[in-house]
This record gives structure tokens, sequence and C-alpha cells, in this order.
């Protein structure tokens, strides 16, 4: 072996033993007894209800674009709320042990976690929350809402999407897995130099932290790769670029940002990964290696990676505005040109991270001219959302509300943002809760946009919409533990606390840390609002029910198509005549027309090889994780072998006729026809309606 | 869109890959990385000359995969591909040479370069390096401190 592995070692086995399982745990053995039981009654209900053909056939092996987006969101729902648990954890260690005299269980001096415990949560809140709960979420969304709003009848390539899917979920089981079987990173979610080293992180828990992160940069690129694709090549006849609804530049600036990113964290990654397992010296301090070239290689990705989830965020506000305030978005081209533009400026500031690693005043001013620059395109998008409400006929339900505490957030996340962009500033508060406050400013803009976007496009999935007063008493609880976590947080920062502290040795702090954890009480109070919200709301579906328009006053092209969308999308694709499609074709009274005459269309195969695939990649993680060879080995020709074989079989598709398509569609408008509120729509024949055209012409000269 | 969406084998993209053209750019990235990679283990080059084959093997490499795997030319049909490869220019000036400029003014605050030169020249080492006292704000008593 190429490196001095403490511990056993077993050819079979690798580093896995039985004393890996942390059953002498008190927190972390009861949990595993719930998981199993919990995983039993859900395995044994969908036994029961003989749901296994249904979920196969439907779920794991679609290629539906909206479908892999439903899978993405409760994936990053699920690890939003595992987040969530370490944020309370977090919280409650903190407000507990301080000072000396602070009382100690569970093996602790101080509150309940050992320092070695606390740190593996702050990573695993940090890294989750970011990486499997954010980016998944908005993922998702632009899974499910790109493909419909350029008038496409799925992804560019259907199978990669599903594939995208599956290796994310692989990453979030690996993170998943590593509660129970060993342990986690335990020096921050982005790790330093050179503590990640073997000699002074021995255990598994970084190398857990390489492969989650690893596979997460995989799905995340293919994802990116793939709505890139679909906007450049499958939009709608007649959608320029002048055209494209704002949510798809927002998708398409994030996702350059995205393909172009990922990479410079997945060489950081093998070559943290070369040190490890090859005995490479990169990032030592000795040896020819460099520290703090990781933590510029890991920023040179986690910047833009900021912006990456921080842009759909931003399309999906200006989705919201215009929809409820009933007015086109204000200032389109200076949107998309600010969008461009924080995706450019996103890799001129990646130093800003890391300020005080002394590289001077010329390298420091740079960079923090850089990073305010990043100021004047937010700041348009501000002004732009502010002009859009201004005068506007202001809805204000649980959606707008969201998108408007984003607003507001995105102010003070944005203000701070700017404090920390100056380096003297930078230098007294570095790593200080005030940069902990500051970022969980901005990452709660995305959650509010992203709770915003489940209210707004819910309707549009699924046919129904949530229900307004639990959808607002979250959104109310959810806005008072942001504000009791969060000023005390930025109070303490300019008090000086740094972050990650197990235990406070300022006892005058306890009172800030008191109404903090009041706050995350609070947050919890949001999380069963959320939960009840669902539960009402799936409860009185039959009485929620929505036609194509959910609101009335929606604009863009994906409120076209019937609610829920069918798979298909579009039975016959629409032809755009302006940026606003559907507000302006409501203003010319042709909002209700319906095709006359259907072709056959086109539609890809489910197919089960992703997510053989994606289970295949996380063996292969575990397995690299526990250094079992073989079993790297194995998985890695197998992924290899099934992908050679799927790219010779191919996928032909299959063809649905415009018989078929007819009798679906007639269904789909006699079911929203009952609806009481909508409308009803008439045929046009040949797709033209006055001067207008309404549908793609399918004609021979084509 | 000029083609139709109901063959993907139609695309352009797609008509452009041949297995003989995939075939090619993997023997010849391979041949060069095994090049490489005995260079620099057979230690047979000195270094500068090393660091020159590499960057060398290095620069026809990327030009075969960019031909090769990545299809890349300059026709029409493949606009989005060297749109790709244009904006991939800045980014590479960039993360290069905003990295090169604020490690070397890092390593001009912190880094003993007698201790850099020793790294190569290991009899440098024990001569050049200054002492402690010499540095400027490293008096050599207490008492010369003000």
């Amino acid at each position: 072996m190429l490196v001095d592995l403490p511990g056993g070692w077993s050819p079979l086995l690798g580093r896995l033993a039985w004393s890996q399982i942390p059953y002498a745990n008190p927190i972390l053995a009861p949990l595993f007894v719930a998981v199993v039981i919990g995983a039993i009654i859900l395995l044994g209900l969908i036994t029961y209800y003989g749901k296994w053909t249904y979920l196969w056939k439907e779920w794991l092996t679609t290629v539906d674009h909206k479908k892999l987006g439903v899978m993405y969101i409760i994936i990053g729902l699920v690890m939003l709320f595992r987040g969530f648990i370490d944020g309370l954890m977090i919280r409650t260690q903190q407000v507990w042990a301080v000072g000396p005299h602070s009382t100690g269980v569970f093996g602790s001096l101080h509150g309940y976690l050992t320092p070695f415990h606390f740190g593996q949560v702050y990573s695993a809140h940090g890294l989750i929350m970011i990486l499997l709960a954010a980016t998944p979420l908005l993922v998702g969304f632009m899974n499910i809402i790109v493909p419909i709003q350029v008038g496409a009848r799925d992804m560019a390539y259907p199978y990669l999407n599903a594939l995208g899917l599956w290796i994310t979920a692989a990453a979030a089981a690996l993170i998943m897995i590593s509660l129970f079987v060993g342990d986690f990173a335990h020096n921050g979610w982005f790790e330093y130099a050179p503590i990640f080293e073997l000699q002074y992180s021995p255990g598994v828990g970084v190398d857990y932290w390489i492969w989650t992160l690893q596979l997460v940069a995989l799905g995340t690129t293919l994802g990116g790769i793939n709505i890139l694709a679909t906007v450049i090549k499958m939009r709608a006849p007649g959608m320029t670029w002048g055209k494209l609804p704002i949510f798809v530049w927002a998708s398409l600036s994030a996702n350059v940002i995205a393909l172009t990113s990922f990479p410079a964290l997945q060489v950081a990654l093998a070559l943290v990964a070369a040190d490890r397992y090859l005995g490479a010296h990169f990032f030592t301090a000795g040896m020819g290696g460099n520290l703090m070239l990781y933590t510029n290689l890991f920023w040179i990705w986690g910047h833009p990676e900021v912006y990456f989830v921080i842009l759909p965020a931003f399309g999906m506000m200006s989705e919201i505005f215009p929809t409820f305030s009933e007015k086109p978005l204000f200032g389109y081209i200076t949107m998309v040109l600010a969008s461009m533009a924080i995706a450019g400026v996103s890799w001129l500031v990646w130093l800003h991270h890391f300020f005080t690693m002394g590289a001077g005043p010329y390298v420091n001013t740079a960079f923090s001219v850089a990073t305010m620059l990043v100021g004047i395109p937010t700041g348009v998008k501000v002004f732009n959302w502010a002009f859009t409400m201004y005068r506007g006929r202001l809805t204000f339900n649980a959606a707008m509300l969201w998108a408007i505490g984003a607003l507001f957030l995105l102010l003070i996340g944005g203000m701070t943002g700017m404090m920390l962009a100056i380096p003297a500033i930078n230098y007294m508060v570095h790593n200080s809760v005030f940069v902990v406050a500051h970022f969980h400013s901005m990452l709660l803009v995305i959650v509010y946009a992203i709770f915003g976007s489940v209210l707004y496009w819910f309707p549009k999935v699924f046919g129904f919409k949530l229900d307004e007063f639990w959808a607002k008493t979250m959104f109310w609880l959810f806005s008072a533990g942001t504000a009791l976590v969060f000023v005390p947080m930025y109070m303490l920062g300019f008090m000086g606390m740094t972050r990650r502290l197990e235990y406070v040795f300022n006892t005058s702090w306890q009172s800030y840390l008191d109404v903090m954890e009041l706050g995350i009480v609070v947050y919890t109070l949001s999380v069963l609002a959320f939960f009840i919200l669902l539960y009402v709301s799936i409860r009185d579906h039959a009485k929620n029910r929505v036609g194509a328009d959910a609101w009335g006053t929606s604009r863009s092209l994906e409120w076209m198509t019937h609610s829920p969308v069918p798979f298909y999308n579009f039975a016959v694709l629409p032809h755009v005549n302006e940026r606003d499609e559907l507000a302006w074709r409501r203003q010319h009274g042709i909002d209700q027309v319906r095709p006359a005459h259907y072709d056959d269309i086109h539609m890809p195969n489910n197919t089960g090889v992703a997510i053989i695939m994606g289970g295949l990649t996380f063996v292969l993680g575990f397995a690299l994780t526990w250094r079992i060879w073989w079993l790297c080995i194995v998985s890695l020709l197998a992924i290899i072998l099934l992908m050679i074989i799927r790219s010779f079989k191919g996928d032909p598709g299959y063809i649905i006729t415009g018989a078929e398509l007819q009798r679906m569609e007639e269904e789909a408008y006699r079911r929203e026809a009952q609806i009481a509120d909508s409308h009803h729509s008439h045929p046009v024949s040949g797709g033209v309606v006055g001067n207008a055209m309404a549908y793609q012409r399918n004609d021979s000269s084509k | 869109m000029s083609h139709g969406a109901a063959d993907p084998t139609m695309h352009p993209e797609v008509q452009l890959s041949t297995s003989k053209g995939y075939f090619l750019g993997f023997a010849i990235s391979a041949f060069l990385m095994l090049v490489a990679t005995f260079l620099v283990t057979s230690h047979s080059v000195p270094p500068f000359g090393l660091l020159m084959v590499i960057s060398v093997c290095a620069g026809i490499a990327v030009i075969a995969q960019i031909y090769f795997l990545l299809h890349i030319d300059i026709s029409e049909h493949n606009i989005w591909n060297t749109v790709a490869l244009v904006l991939f220019i800045p980014l590479f000036l960039i993360t290069i040479g905003l990295t090169w400029w604020m490690f070397s003014q890092l390593y001009l605050r912190t880094m003993d370069m007698s201790v850099m030169s020793s790294v190569t020249n290991p009899a440098v080492h024990a001569s050049a390096a200054p002492k402690m006292s010499d540095m400027p704000g490293m008096g050599s008593s207490p008492d010369s401190a003000n």
C-alpha cells in the first residue's frame, strides 16, 4: 500500500469492521434503530399496497424530466430536513456548553456533543445544506420548469437526466450512511489543508467527504450540460433569445457557471484523494506541496458555486413578482445582463474567502473591488423587482410573501457582504459568526425563493394548490425563526465569537445564545407547519384543483399546458410570439385556443440503466471510502460495461399517435372543464388565429 | 430548429463522431501520457528539459482531444462547441493568471526564498539562509527593540 494506513485493513472488507458501527453512541444508536424501523415500515407499506411495480415503472426508471425534478426536490427536502436537524444540534450544543460551569452528558465535558462529534455535525450541516439540499432543490426546479418554459417535450438528454438524479441520490445515500458506518469529516464542510491529510485525519470521515462531494459534482455537471443543451437546442418555434422566459435565462447563466466551475472542485478533490490514497504531497506543508493551493482551488469552484445556487433563486423571484404584481417584469434586458454579469464576475472574486491568507494589499484590493462589483448587477435586480411591484396590482399570497422575504434577506445579506468585501473589516471578522450570519442570510434568500417556488409551481406539477393558511403560517414562523437566530448571530460576530465553537467560553454571550435557541425552536415549528401544509393540501386536493393557468395572472409558457402537466408537456408545440407569451395571448383573446389537429409525437423510453448506474456509483463511493479495492474494481468495471452496452443499444424512443394524443388531450380538457373557475377553450384550425400563429406549423416543407 | 428532433443520430454533432476518431484520440492521449509517466519515473531528462517535454506532450494531447474527442472545429454547425471553447479562454487566463499573481505576492511576504532555492539546490541552503536576527524587525536581543 502506498500510504501508511492507521488501524486494520483486510483484503475482503478493507477498513470496514464491526468497531466502526457506533452502536455505543447514545445519539446515533437510537437513531439507527428508528431509521431501520422506519425503513421496514415504509418497505412493508409499499409491499402491502403492491406499489413496487408502480414505483419501478413510473418513478425509478422514468426519464420524464418532471418526475425526475420531483425526485430531485424530494431528495433536497429530505436533506434539508437532515441539515436542519444538524443546525438544531449545533444551536443546542452552543446554548448548553457556555462557561466552565456548564454541565456535560454523553461523555462530553460540556454540552452533549464531544468536540469530534460536534465537528462532524457542523461539517455535515454545511455540506448537506449547500450541495445536497439547495443544489438538488434548484436543479429539481430547473429540471421541471426549464423544458416546459422553452416549449420542449423533455430535456435534450432524458437518459443523462435520470443518470444525474441517481448519482446525486447516491451522494445523498453516501453521506447518510456515514451516520451509522464510520464517521464523517470533522474539519468543516470545505475542509482545510493539511488537516484533511491522512496523518491528521486518520478516519474515514474525510474519505466520505471526498466521494460524496465528487458524486454531487458529477451529478450536477451532468445536469448542467443537459439544461444548457435543452435551452440552446430545444426551444419552441418562435422563441428567440429575446423571448426566453427570465427563469430560463437564470438557469442558463447558473449552468454555465456549473459546467465551468465544478471541474475545478473535482480536480481539487482528486488531488486530495491522491494525497490520502497514494501518498502524494499536493497539499502537505512540505515535499513541494502547498496547503493554500487547496484553499485556492476549492474556492475557484466555491465562489462560482455560490452564484450557481443564487442565480436560479433570482430567476424564481423574477417569475413570482410579475405574476402577483400583474405587470411584466421591469427591465427584462437588464435582468438578463445582470444574470450574465454575475455569472462572469463570479470567476473573479474567489480570494475573498481567504483575504487573511496574506497575499498583500494589491491582491486583496483587486479582489475587494471585484467583489464589490457583484453589488452592481445584484442591485440592478433588486431595483427591477421593486419597480415590477411599483404600482402593480399586488396579491399577497404565500408565494409572494416568500419572494418578498427573499428580497429583504437579500438586502441584509448583500449589505453585510459589502462589508465583508472590505479587507480591513474582513480581517476583523474573519472566521467569526458574523461571516456565518452573512452567508446564512444569502442562503436563506435561496430557501425563501425555493419555498416561494414550491407554492408557485406546485399546482402546475400536481394540479392543485397548496393550502394558503398553512403556507402563510409557515412563512411567518420561518421568518420569525430567521430573525431570532441570525440577528443575535450578527451581534455575536461583532463581539468576536468565532465560528464552530463546541464550547463557548464567554458567559456574557449566554443570553444571545438563548435567543438563538428560541429561534431554532420557532424554526422547528415552521417545519411542523410545513408537514401540516402538505397533509392539509393533499387531504383537500379535490377542492383546490386548478386549470392550466393556476393563478389567472401567469405569464409564461408553462402555464399554457394542462395542470398537472401531461408527460409529453405539449400535445402540439406552441408557437411563441412574445416574451410573456401567455400574457400576450390573454391580452389578444387567444389564450383559450386549442389545436384542432394532432400529429404523431416522439417520446423517450424509460430505462432502468440510470438507477442501476446510480447504485453502482454508490457502491464505488462506499468501496473507495473503506478502501475495499476488489469492490472498487468490480463496481467501476460494471459502470463502464453498462455505459458501453447502453451506448450501443441507444434508445429509439416510441411514437404516440395523433389519435391517441387527441384522446388524452380531450380527456384533459374535460377534466379542466369540471373545475369551477376554468374557462372553456375552443379548437382552431391550422394553428392560426387572426394574424397570430398559435401552434407549431407542421407543413410538409419543414 | 433546422433538423428533426425525432432521430437523434441525424444531429450533425452525432454525425461527426466516428469510432475511428474516438479510438485515435484515446490512443494518442494514452500514448502521450505513458511517455510522460516514463520520463518522470525514469529521471532520464534534466528537470528543465522534463518540464518542456511534458508541456509539449500535454499540448499535443489537448489538441488531439479537442479535435478527435470533442470534435471542435470552426464549422457552422459546430458553432456552440466553438462558443464554449472561446468562453473557456478567459476563464483559463483568470484562474491561472490570478492564482499565479496571488501566490507570487504571498511568497514575497511569507516565504524564505533561500529555503525555496534549497529545494532545487541543497548546497545553497546551509550558507545562504539568513538568521532570524538578520531580518528587519527581528532584533537580536530584547534590548534593541524600542
